[in-house]
């Protein structure tokens, strides 16, 4: 088991953003992580990563307790995550920042440079090395962040919505990103998204959150068949192959 | 070394720079075989001394983009460590600077660590309150002169003493000036190349995204804060003796630290060249509107005036300074 998430509580004041949230990621798995806007996933990432503290519950990575741990530790263990709302505003551009992750792993310079082009061309993003990240439009910037956070090598990789706001040729290119991260380069995934027909597609196994619950876990075609998620999130007339 | 060859690499930079700082160089080298007056002698020791301050305030200020108005408490330990070092116990100029880099470094992890739990105005303004009582402790303690100051005596220490570094002619405090300054530029080139500078910009970018990415956001402040000191300090003691003449007014007043960060901000935070772009428009200009406009017109305080009305514009047209403005020159020419 390389995630185990715990009896997770988390109250933001009177608020239960996360009631007793229990699930596992074993490893080289790809997790997809569903529910309804506010039904704590974004929450659910913050408190794993260590963003926010936990109220009650446990969370083991790679078998070791990480609960109180600080964010910047996590991630030397191997945890990396993406964020869903993310503005660059300085003037990195996409090597020099991709750079940043990979320094994670190494203090030298050159070999830094080596990690993050080879990463860059991984993710078929090297023809932007050159570009300010702040002058990329904000679904591009999403897709840098997870180069960024695949050049510090993590063991798992959380990815918070990177495919809003893209086009559907585009979500195609971005289901390849996914499928390479997670099949070739052998990172463990865990993908919150609302684009169903990115989600389904590539998962292995899904998770659906409502109002702090995890309602049901599956494989793609139980969970979209499933009457309790398709009341709280999916809606009566949805259709996966509509979707595609 | 890794280190040694980041520091003297200068390729990721524009040939055209390269070239254009290669002159200035050449010309800072054999400023003082020109014949100009010995108020340009001041001028350039003055330029060299605020190019290192605000180059160091670019490490923690520009490139972690953490306001930092506080750096004169640091040109204050540096300038009181030589002096009193000098005066109580003869101890030499090369000995004392260090001595000083090592008690400012101390002092600013000390005081570091709270002041990082802050952000943005919160700390600019902690910043200015560490450094204004520093201050008054110094004008009411009487082993360090209190507000009198100290007074090196040229006829105790007679020049030239480059153990001391005490010399009558300017062009001494020049040259050496002009080695720290290169020493400077080195240096920051090197920290722009570390990984901490990278993490640095990236902590200005945004910090959740940075403590992601593995990076302790407060010890890397803390770290390039400690730099940012060691700079200034170091500058402060080669300040006093170049000076001879130190009181709490003039080297830890709020003046001071506006005037480091304004020498970057106007340059451009940031950007290797900044500091020293900043420095070279506002060194003379502070001569200009202290000695001249000050004194001679009465207009007392209007040099502070003015760099009130710098800091306005810069906010408002270019927040990343002269350096901005002719990095947005240079993109719209080469655009097609």
């Amino acid at each position: 088991m390389l995630l185990k998430v715990d009896g997770l509580i988390k109250d933001f004041g009177g608020l239960r953003a996360l009631d007793s949230v229990s699930f596992e990621v074993r490893e080289h798995e790809l997790v997809g992580l569903i529910g309804p806007n506010g039904a704590g996933k974004t929450t659910l990432f913050n408190c794993i990563s260590g963003h926010v503290p936990v109220t009650k519950g446990k969370i083991l990575f790679d078998g070791k307790d990480i609960t109180e741990l600080p964010p910047h530790q996590r991630a030397k263990l191997g945890l990396a995550r993406t964020f869903q709302v993310y503005a660059a505003q300085g003037d990195l551009n996409v090597l020099e920042y991709t750079m940043v992750g990979a320094f994670l792993r190494t203090n030298g310079r050159t070999k830094a440079r080596d990690i993050a082009l080879e990463t860059l061309k991984e993710l078929d993003l090297l023809p932007w090395k050159e570009r300010k990240v702040s002058e990329i439009p904000v679904p591009g910037q999403k897709l840098v962040t997870m180069a960024v956070a695949v050049a510090t090598n993590p063991k798992i990789l959380l990815l918070d919505e990177v495919a809003a706001g893209l086009n559907p040729q585009e979500i195609g290119w971005v289901k390849g990103i996914i499928s390479h991260i997670h099949k070739d380069l052998g990172i463990t995934t865990v993908l919150i998204e609302h684009v169903m027909a990115l989600v389904m597609d590539i998962s292995e196994r899904v998770v659906v959150l409502d109002a702090g619950r995890v309602i049901k876990e599956g494989r793609p075609q139980e969970v979209v068949n499933d009457p309790a998620v398709i009341k709280a999130y999916l809606g009566e007339s949805f259709r996966l192959e509509e979707t595609r | 070394m890794e280190a040694i060859r980041n520091a003297l690499d200068f390729k990721d930079l524009p040939r055209s720079e390269v070239y254009l700082s290669w002159a200035v160089a050449l010309f800072l080298i054999i400023f003082p075989l020109l014949p100009f007056s010995s108020f340009a002698m001041a001028t350039m020791i003055q330029f060299l001394i605020f190019a290192v301050y605000g180059m160091g305030w670019n490490t923690i200020g520009g490139y972690g983009g953490q306001v930092d108005l506080g750096k004169a408490q640091y040109v204050g330990i540096g300038a009181y460590t030589t002096t009193v070092a000098l005066i109580r116990w003869d101890i030499p100029f090369w000995v004392s600077m260090p001595l000083g880099m090592a008690i400012s470094v101390l002092w600013s992890f000390m005081i570091g660590y709270p002041l990082f739990k802050l952000k943005g105005h919160y700390f600019a303004i902690a910043t200015i309150a560490t450094s204004l009582v520093l201050k008054d402790l110094f004008e009411v303690w009487g082993f360090v002169g209190a507000a009198r100051g100290l007074h090196i005596s040229p006829v105790k220490y007679p020049p030239p003493d480059f153990l001391r570094l005490i010399f009558k002619e300017d062009v001494y405090y020049y040259y050496l000036l002009l080695g720290f300054f290169f020493l400077a530029v080195f240096v920051m080139n090197w920290f722009r190349h570390s990984a901490l500078g990278y993490r640095l910009r990236c902590i200005k970018d945004n910090e959740e995204v940075a403590k992601a990415l593995g990076i302790n956001v407060h010890w890397a402040k803390i770290k390039t804060y400690a730099l940012a000191t060691a700079y200034v300090s170091a500058m402060g003691s080669v300040h006093a003796m170049y000076i001879k003449n130190i009181e709490p007014e003039d080297t830890m007043s709020l003046d001071i630290s506006v005037l480091i960060a304004l020498m970057a901000m106007l340059g451009g935070a940031g950007s290797l060249w900044g500091p020293i772009i900043g420095a070279a428009v506002l060194v003379p200009m502070k001569s200009y509107l202290k000695e001249w406009m000050g004194a001679k017109m009465g207009l007392i305080g209007i040099d502070l005036i003015i760099y009130g009305f710098i800091i306005m514009v810069i906010a408002a047209v270019e927040p990343k300074g002269l350096w901005g403005l002719y990095e947005r020159w240079k993109g719209k020419r080469s655009a097609p």
